[in-house]
């Protein structure tokens, strides 16, 4: 026990000596898993959120099928639709893309009682009438708004909106650029009445099968498109799946890059360790003892790197809002007016670039030690 | 104590020259003698007495020492056999830059889980003996030649070896110095340490119990 305690402190006092190899090497570390950990936090927070708005939605959504896409259904079904045995409510909704000045924002419209319950009025009140809206709170931020103002969006200036409340939700994604109208306003704005981008069913647990039965028969040659909850869960982890794809195959050529630097940062006084290692099997050291210090070496430098590597990237995350990174998890982040990007660090995705850490480090190291503590204290020592 | 049967060590250049730095040295050593190899530059002092060292290998032959076989032992086996019996003394020093002198000398003993202050005791009480005392902090970078040496005979004796192989220990320092580490070996081995030197100096052949003479590689 005591030699282990001995063999760790020299490998700390080894670190401390050779500064500039140290700091090389944990600033390669923190270069290579800094994108990594952030990436992962960002990803996983947006994930929370999209899963946490789906979670609270309909059970079953309807829409028209065009080119394979989801396309505008005429309201004309609705009725038909609600008679359907399992059916507990049917809400129509138009959601579509807007500019306000110079940012995206998403409309929706909805009659005032479907909003979805994760939405809360911090101030002012729901819409009741015509072309009243209630709009996000970082919307109403960014353009420094206040209730009773009135505004139009960009290239629709015949109709005047006035606003009567601001929202936050649970998912801060959505709520940054969302405006909620009354439903036939949402249609005016489109130039779309008699028509809902979706359709969303609420039923009686068990029943999805014998609606989807039904609703073949009601749309009969229609192009229609059912989805159920499950469904969308899947398509929002495939988009985060590919998403995340895309950022590790950027991330892989930056890491491919990240492994000479660190090799090269490693390798730094190679010579000079050799004949250190020389010294010390020539006074008796054990290739073990030899092989346990440069691993504990390694094993700090990479407990170090890995954890400033954490601490900046939840620095990033809180003082840079994730830039340069959030725009791979979050599309047209630009466009959008800023919000706080959710992230959420959890211990496995640490934990394992702890490890790729120290699989670095090792690989930069070990195998240059075992060579040199093998051979002959002599061939070392040249 | 010491024997070696017809030890060999060959250097192959470019594969083909070989350079044959000994051949067919056979030894015989008491315990508690005194020995020293002479010999011209090349001739394979220093090739023997780090084979004896157990720092290298011999291409042909083998070393006993009590009569272990030590040519055929591990890695392992040589490391403790360094470790536990013998102390040596390079002709270069082959000290660790950086570390200072006590750490230097106290190195060995850190794989043994000894502790920080008993380390610092044992290093200060040998590097006062070598009058080295007042360099107990200075880095190798920061000491004369004459110095380093004797920094290199501090840690030489920490593991308290039976034997203590001394390639050159003079030849860097002054008379008067290498007068001290004289008595300081003589004085060791009358603890009943076994002593091999390779050396020039003549003074060391006045107290010698046996001198042998090295020339291309063959004792004389
Ligand atoms: N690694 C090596 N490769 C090739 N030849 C070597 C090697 N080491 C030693 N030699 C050769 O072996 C011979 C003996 O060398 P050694 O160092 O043992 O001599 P020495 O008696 O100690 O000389 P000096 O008094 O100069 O220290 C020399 O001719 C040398 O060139
Ligand atoms: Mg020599």
């Amino acid at each position: 026990m005591k030699k282990h305690t001995n063999l760790l402190l020299l490998a700390t006092e080894n670190l401390l000596r050779h500064k500039t190899k140290s700091i090389v090497v944990s600033l390669c570390i923190i270069a290579i898993l800094l994108p990594f950990i952030t990436a992962i936090a960002i990803s996983e927070g947006v994930r929370l959120q999209s899963l946490g708005s789906v979670e609270e939605s309909a059970d079953l959504y309807l829409t028209f099928d065009e080119f394979g896409r989801n396309a505008a259904i005429p309201l004309k079904y609705l009725d038909e639709v609600k008679e359907v045995f399992g059916v507990k409510k049917v809400v129509p909704r138009i959601i579509g893309r807007c500019y306000l000045q110079d940012k995206l924002a998403v409309i929706v419209g909805i009659d005032k009682e479907y909003l979805p319950e994760s939405t809360t009025c911090v101030t002012g009140r729901i819409f009741e009438n015509a072309n009243e809206v209630v709009i996000g709170n970082e919307l109403a931020e960014y353009f420094n708004l206040n209730i009773g103002d009135q505004f139009s969006m960009r290239g629709q200036n015949r109709k005047l909106f006035t606003i009567v409340g601001f929202f936050s939700s649970a998912s801060n994604i959505w709520s940054a650029s969302t405006i909620f109208m009354p439903f036939e306003d949402a249609g005016d704005l489109f130039g779309k009445r008699e028509f809902a981008t979706d359709i969303q069913i609420y039923s009686v647990p068990g029943h999805n099968g014998e609606i989807a039965t039904e609703l073949y028969y009601i749309f009969e040659n229609e192009p229609y498109r059912l989805q159920d909850k499950g469904m969308i869960e899947l398509y929002v982890k495939k988009g985060f799946m590919l998403k995340e794809g895309i950022f590790t195959a950027l991330y892989t050529v930056a890491f491919a890059l990240g492994i000479p630097a660190i090799l090269v940062a490693s390798g730094f006084g190679l010579s000079e360790r050799r004949k250190e290692i020389g010294i010390m099997k020539a006074t008796g050291w054990q290739t073990l003892e030899v092989l346990e210090l440069i691993s504990f070496e390694q094993l700090l430098i990479s407990l170090f790197g890995a954890t400033t590597a954490i601490l900046l990237s939840i620095i990033w995350m809180k003082c840079f809002n994730g830039a340069f990174i959030a725009q791979f998890f979050i599309g047209e982040i630009n466009l959008l007016p800023e919000f706080a990007v959710p992230a959420k660090f959890l211990p496995l995705p640490c934990l394992l670039s702890f490890f790729f850490a120290i699989i670095l480090t090792m690989v930069g190291s070990i195998y240059s030690s075992w060579r040199a503590s093998t051979e002959s204290p002599v061939a070392a020592l040249k | 104590m010491i024997r070696t049967e017809k030890l060999c060590k060959y250097y192959s250049i470019h594969s083909r020259h070989e350079v044959h730095a000994i051949r067919d040295i056979n030894l015989n050593i008491s315990k508690n003698t005194f020995v020293v190899f002479n010999g011209p530059s090349g001739s394979g002092k220093t090739t023997l007495l780090n084979i004896i060292g157990a720092l290298d290998r011999p291409t042909e032959g083998k070393v006993f020492i009590y009569d272990e076989e030590i040519t055929s032992f591990s890695d392992i086996g040589l490391s403790r056999l360094r470790r536990e019996k013998i102390g040596f003394i390079f002709q270069n020093f082959h000290l660790i830059p950086r570390l200072s002198s006590w750490e230097n000398v106290s190195y060995p003993l850190i794989p043994l889980g000894i502790s920080f202050r008993e380390r610092f005791q044992m290093a200060k009480l040998l590097l006062e003996k070598v009058g080295l005392g007042d360099r107990l902090d200075h880095a190798p970078e920061e000491l004369s030649g004459g110095q380093q040496q004797r920094v290199a005979i501090a840690r030489a004796l920490v593991n308290n070896p039976e034997i203590i192989i001394a390639d050159e220990p003079t030849s860097n320092i002054d008379d008067e110095t290498s007068e001290h580490l004289l008595e300081l070996l003589k004085e060791l081995q009358t603890d009943g340490v076994t002593i091999l030197v390779a050396t020039h100096d003549a003074g060391f052949e006045k107290i010698a119990d046996e001198i042998y003479k090295i020339k291309n590689g063959r004792l004389e």
